[in-house]
């Protein structure tokens, strides 16, 4: 340990600590902009100076790449640095009057605005975290500095395109000054990793907190997209994360666990709006889906609650709003209703109408369905009181004019074809299955429908249990449905499931199937045909062995058994032939009486 | 060339060497050093040997082309032995002539002697030229006797006796305490106890160690190191051999400047003889130390001077300063303890082996030990490379060395310590020549350059004109320095330009402050010297640049204007023939006219009057 004082105050720090570690352990301030935790201290904006007073004589050092030394004295505000340091950051912030970590530095300084004229065509302070994020960091080295002395300035080699650069965009994060631009460095198509969910409306870095609302609330890494674990470097996220929480080894784990019922609440995805091409669906990028726009709206989502285009942030003046995007729609799309859309495009235009009063929504519809309570008085406010304007018909293009669009439908009210010009386009696209809810379901042999909805065993009497005993259906999985009828689903699959364990038993089916296990040769024919898995060999018994409780009766095993050994309960041939001799007696007594 | 086996092997070498050369016969070297050789030496030795063949007496007088002898103001110069018959200015055409004349007839020839420019006085033998004769040549003193490219003539002047004394009975301990008592600091700048140094580097555990010679002088008008590169390049092997040998290093690099060729060949040469001879390379003289020298040619930027850029630049990285701590003797080249010296501490080495640590530590003053090379340039009669022991004043310098200022005119200031030194003014000239002394008024020893200044000279132009060297050779790496000095440079062209503001003295002032405090290496940190020395000094010569708007030495263009003094003018029409811009209008016998408008004040003109008719206010 070492000892030393700390703007009088004597301190003691591990040896090989710096002056800027150290004061931050004993909470002084100091500010810093070259610096950074990751690389070895660069010491190069002097931003950070301290005056170090050593056997009686003092001297000015940067802080942070500075050790201290035993017995000397640190003054980290004293006149001389407040006054040097203030000399400096104006010089800095001559180069970078519009940086605000420069400009927070300054005001804190009591620096207003510099005494000096710019002199340099970009905001670059030169404090090289980009070029050392680059070389050491990234080890890739697409950027470095060139030209010295006040002609010094960072770019790519010879000042074209780097080949080499990955476009990790670690130089832009890192620029106190927002200069650096990656499409600046590499012509490579930038892909940014964009926020799944804000809808892909916003950004996220690799390492990030999936939504705020996450559980466990902890970070994770997009493996994908880390650059780690794309090419074995950085490791930036490892040096900076104090309690050493980083583990790049950890994997995801799977845990088994015996359960006794699965309700199945897969959810939904909406239909993808790069399908909808009249409305230029992926193209452009103001025609976005309800899903979008619901983030939009958040007061956490990437606008904080504005509504701004995604093109350029405008404040659109005029909303579009179409209905039945891909519902609706056999011919093309899906031809079920998604049951929802109506209802929320209400909610969206009277919150966009909130957010802003001079706005003008206008939703397009072939007609509104608001089946639940209180849906039509809500229907009916939005369009006498907030004024949403209704037009009845689907449009059927969206054209590019300008910096807007133009809605190009048919009012089928009037039968006039008309076209309004608008700024955004909403899209209310289809409620379609959560992508590899069926391959799931195929997986839990649980049926699903046509368009890939779970089926339920009987639509009216067993809406919430699925044809497989012990598999319950919950919200969209099974068919679209809003909120209110998801929350009475899942209610009613969870009574299911308390009822089944009450009772302590499991009813079975009547013709369930046993094994004549004199006659069973072990051959496994039976195991390979039931689909339930009910089946299994016993070694000790010689011969195949069935759950009654994972038995749903359907005979494929007794069709398969070349021995005869499986048979289904009172279904035997012998049952059956009585049954086959007992119509035919039937008959014959219709036919005699004849 | 066979190697030397050992060390009996070496004295015996150097016993012949020195038998073949004790011979009082008459020979003539002349000075080959770059500043001679720009003036024609080439062509002057090529014909001293023409003419000896032709004259069949090539046998019994040897002509020798040498390094520089420091007054490259007068060459080529030539100087016949035994009597060191003193030659200036010598031609091919007037070989023959010394050769019939001097070499022949042992006859004087008067005017090819230099004449004082004080008492007017004909010089006939080299030591009682006065520029000579106040220096103390010591490790400059061989440059004019050797041919730098023949080793035999270093060995034969004690050449390498140091070397063999040191590996024959000197421990690494024992060297670093005769460095220690001579009392030798770094003669490149700072001057950091030299003994120091190399205890520091030889203490640390990490291995290998590396030696550095640092030949990359940048400073403008200095050529101290080249010319003793050129002149004596031996003489730096042996001195680094040496330190390598105390701190335990057997890999060394010198870094000298690409744009020194002739330094570059015969260091090349000299590595090459001394790797023959076994004085270099494996198992030197056949004991246990083996050294390996390496050449690394810089691509001439100023800022890798310092120690830490010359590091990155052998390294093949940019030449950029980085922090210290640590220091290269911790941490080095490659990672490696390193020790970095300058050329003149080197080639001080031997000579203090050679002739005992008391004899080098009774030259000079209390804490500065030993001679100091400077390289006397400016307002001064004799210019050129001279050695003075410390402690000589700069009046003494300049006056008696330097033979004062050209012209009558009066001494004003002198520069010391190269681009980044401080300007002293005439008031100080008293002060002796010793590291604290010069830090004590604002300058530094430097590499020992030294400008001496007229009263023509503007301070402030002076000062701007240092800056923008400092600003141009910055590396630009920390925000002081970069940003810091180029806006010194902008105050300082203002003022210069006429745009000079109140409280600029005071902005100048907390900058140069802030660069001095907060820069990352040397080259910042006293980037700011003249500034602040001549506004310490000269401050009036400001105020009258801001206030009046006036150059009070009519350097400052903005400031001044040429006129015709109407009552002189003659109309010769020798201003208007000269004018470049076509200022000047007049007929021939009528008064001239200077058009202001057209006037871009170069000053021909002035110039070329013989009348005092121009007149500059």
């Amino acid at each position: 340990m070492i000892t030393f004082k700390l703007n009088g105050t004597e301190v003691e720090v591990e040896e090989g600590t710096t002056i800027l570690e150290a004061a931050k352990e004993h909470g002084v301030e100091i500010p810093t902009l070259c610096y950074h935790p990751a690389f070895e201290p660069y010491q190069v904006c002097r931003v950070c100076l301290v005056e170090v007073i050593k056997d009686g004589q003092s001297k000015l050092v940067p802080s942070c790449g500075y050790k201290v030394e035993e017995g000397t004295e640190v003054l980290t505000h004293s006149e001389l640095v407040l006054k040097r340091r203030r000399t400096i950051v104006e010089l800095i912030l001559a180069e970078a009057p519009n940086s605000e970590r420069v400009l927070a530095i300054a005001k804190d300084l009591g620096i207003e605005k510099s005494r000096f004229e710019s002199k340099r065509e970009k905001e670059c302070i030169l404090c090289g975290l980009c070029v050392n994020a680059c070389n050491d960091i990234i080890k890739v080295g697409a950027i470095g500095f060139a030209k010295r002395g006040t002609q010094r300035e960072i770019t790519t080699p010879y000042g074209e395109f780097s080949d080499v650069c990955s476009t990790c965009g670690a130089c832009a994060s890192l620029c106190p000054t927002g200069v650096i631009k990656v499409e600046e460095i590499s012509d490579s198509e930038i892909k940014p990793i964009l926020s799944e969910f804000d809808a892909n409306l916003s950004q996220r870095p690799c390492i990030y907190v999936p939504f705020p609302q996450a559980v466990p609330n902890r970070p994770v890494i997009d493996r994908e997209n880390c650059m780690y674990f794309k090419t074995g470097e950085c490791r930036i996220c490892e040096i900076v994360c104090q309690p050493e929480a980083i583990k790049y080894d950890q994997d995801e784990e799977i845990t088994e666990e015996e359960v006794g019922a699965v309700i199945v609440a897969t959810g939904y995805d909406l239909y993808p709006i790069e399908r909808m091409k009249e409305y230029g669906g992926g193209e452009y990028t103001d025609v976005i889906d309800g899903l979008q726009f619901e983030r939009l709206l958040s007061a956490s989502g990437p606008t904080q609650g504005e509504v701004r285009r995604p093109s350029d942030g405008r404040i659109p003046k005029r909303v579009a709003f179409f209905a039945c995007v891909g519902s609706r729609d056999p011919e093309h799309h899906c031809s079920y209703c998604s049951k929802i859309c109506c209802m929320y495009m209400v909610k969206h235009a009277l919150l966009y109408k909130e957010r802003v009063p001079d706005g003008e929504p206008v939703i397009f519809s072939i007609d509104v369905r608001t089946s639940g309570k209180g849906y039509e008085e809500f229907y009916t406010r939005a369009k006498e009181e907030a004024g949403i304007i209704y037009i009845r018909g689907k449009p059927s293009r969206i054209i590019k004019e300008g910096d807007g669009y133009e809605v190009w439908a048919i009012n089928t009210v009037t039968g006039k074809q008309i076209r309004v010009r608008c700024d955004m386009v909403v899209l209310s696209t289809a409620i379609i299955p959560t992508v590899g809810a069926p391959e799931l379901a195929r997986e839990m042999r649980i049926p699903v429908d046509e368009h890939g909805f779970l089926s339920e065993v009987h639509p009216k009497l067993r809406p919430v249990e699925s044809l497989v005993r012990g598999f319950f259906l919950a919200g969209c999985s099974q068919a679209p449905k809003d909120i209110p009828d998801t929350v009475a689903q899942a209610s009613a699959a969870a009574s299911k499931v308390l009822e089944m364990f009450a009772r302590g038993e499991i009813l079975a089916e009547p013709h369930i199937v046993w094994v004549d296990e004199d006659k069973c040769a072990t051959c496994k024919v039976c195991i390979d045909a039931c689909p339930y898995e009910a089946r299994e060999l016993d070694e000790e018994k010689k011969a195949v062995v069935v759950s009654d409780a994972l038995c749903q009766g359907c005979g494929c095993c007794v069709a398969a058994c070349p021995t005869g050994a499986t048979r289904q309960k009172n279904l035997d041939d012998e049952q059956l032939s009585r049954m086959v001799e007992a119509i035919f007696e039937q008959e014959k007594e219709h036919s005699g009486s004849d | 060339m066979a190697k030397l086996a050992n060390i009996g092997d070496f004295e015996k070498l150097m016993e012949t060497v020195k038998a073949g050369r004790e011979s009082s016969a008459r020979s003539v070297t002349v000075c080959c050093g770059t500043g001679c050789v720009a003036s024609g030496a080439h062509d002057v030795i090529a014909k001293f040997q023409e003419e000896l063949k032709t004259r069949k007496i090539d046998a019994e007088i040897s002509s020798k082309a040498t390094g520089c002898h420091g007054f490259c103001e007068r060459g080529p110069l030539v100087v016949v032995f035994p009597d060191r018959i003193f030659y200036q200015r010598v031609s091919a055409e007037d070989v023959p002539e010394i050769v019939d004349e001097t070499l022949v007839k042992d006859k004087v020839i008067e005017r090819l002697l230099y004449s004082d420019p004080v008492s007017d006085e004909k010089i006939t033998h080299e030591p009682d030229v006065q520029f000579y004769k106040r220096q103390q040549r010591i490790i400059f003193g061989s440059n004019g006797m050797i041919d730098p490219t023949d080793m035999d003539d270093y060995i034969g002047l004690d050449g390498y006796a140091a070397l063999a004394k040191v590996l024959s009975d000197h421990s690494s301990d024992d060297v670093l305490d005769v460095i220690e008592r001579s009392g030798l600091r770094g003669r490149g700048g700072a001057g950091f106890p030299t003994s120091r140094k190399w205890r520091i580097t030889g203490a640390q555990e990490a291995t290998p160690k590396y030696v550095i010679c640092n030949a990359d002088e940048g400073d403008p008008g200095a050529f101290q190191d080249r010319s003793l590169c050129e002149g004596n390049p031996h003489s730096i092997l042996e001195g680094m051999a040496i330190g390598a040998y105390a701190i335990g290093a057997s890999e060394a690099y010198i870094y000298v400047r690409a744009e020194y060729p002739l330094a570059c060949k015969h260091l090349e040469i000299a590595i090459n003889q001394a790797e023959d001879r076994g004085l270099l390379g494996d198992n030197i003289l056949g004991t246990n130390f083996s050294l390996k020298i390496h050449i690394k040619k810089g691509a001439g930027a100023f800022v890798c001077g310092e120690e830490s850029a010359l590091i990155a630049s052998i390294e093949g990285k940019p030449g950029e300063p980085i922090p210290r701590p640590p220091y290269p003797a911790e941490k080095g080249l490659w990672g490696r303890p390193t020790n970095i010296n300058n050329v003149k501490t080197w080639a001080s080495v031997p000579y203090i082996i050679n002739r005992g640590a008391d004899w080098f530590a009774g030259i000079g003053t209390e804490k500065s030990k030993g001679t100091m090379i400077f390289s006397l340039v400016g307002k001064v009669n004799n210019t050129g490379l001279v050695e003075v022991p410390m402690g000589m004043t700069l009046k003494e310098l300049v006056e008696e060395i330097g033979g004062g200022i050209p012209g009558g005119k009066k001494l004003k200031a002198v520069q010391t310590g190269g681009p980044s030194g401080g300007c002293i003014p005439s008031e100080l000239m008293t002060i002796p020549i010793d590291y604290e002394e010069l830090a004590k008024v604002g300058s530094m020893m430097g590499s020992g350059g030294c400008v001496v200044m007229d009263e023509d000279t503007c301070m402030v132009d002076v000062a701007r004109y240092f800056l923008s060297f400092t600003v141009a050779e910055s590396c630009g790496k920390c925000t002081p320095c970069r940003e810091g000095n180029g806006r010194l440079l902008d105050i300082l062209v203002r003022i210069c330009g006429g745009d000079g503001k109140e409280g600029d003295i005071e902005l100048l002032k907390e900058l140069a402050g802030a660069i001095t405090d907060g820069s990352l290496c040397a080259l910042g940190k006293t980037a700011p010297n003249p500034v602040l020395t001549t506004i310490e000094y000269f401050r009036d010569e400001y105020e009258a640049h801001i206030k009046d708007k006036c150059c009070p030495a009519k350097v400052c263009k903005s400031l001044i204007t040429y006129s015709i003094v109407a009552d002189n003018c003659t109309g010769c029409l020798a201003c208007l023939k000269a004018c470049p811009a076509g200022a000047v209008s007049g007929e021939k016998k009528q008064v001239h006219v200077i058009d202001q408008a057209k006037c871009t004040k170069c000053g021909a003109c002035y110039e070329v009057c013989k009348f005092e008719a121009v007149s500059v206010e």
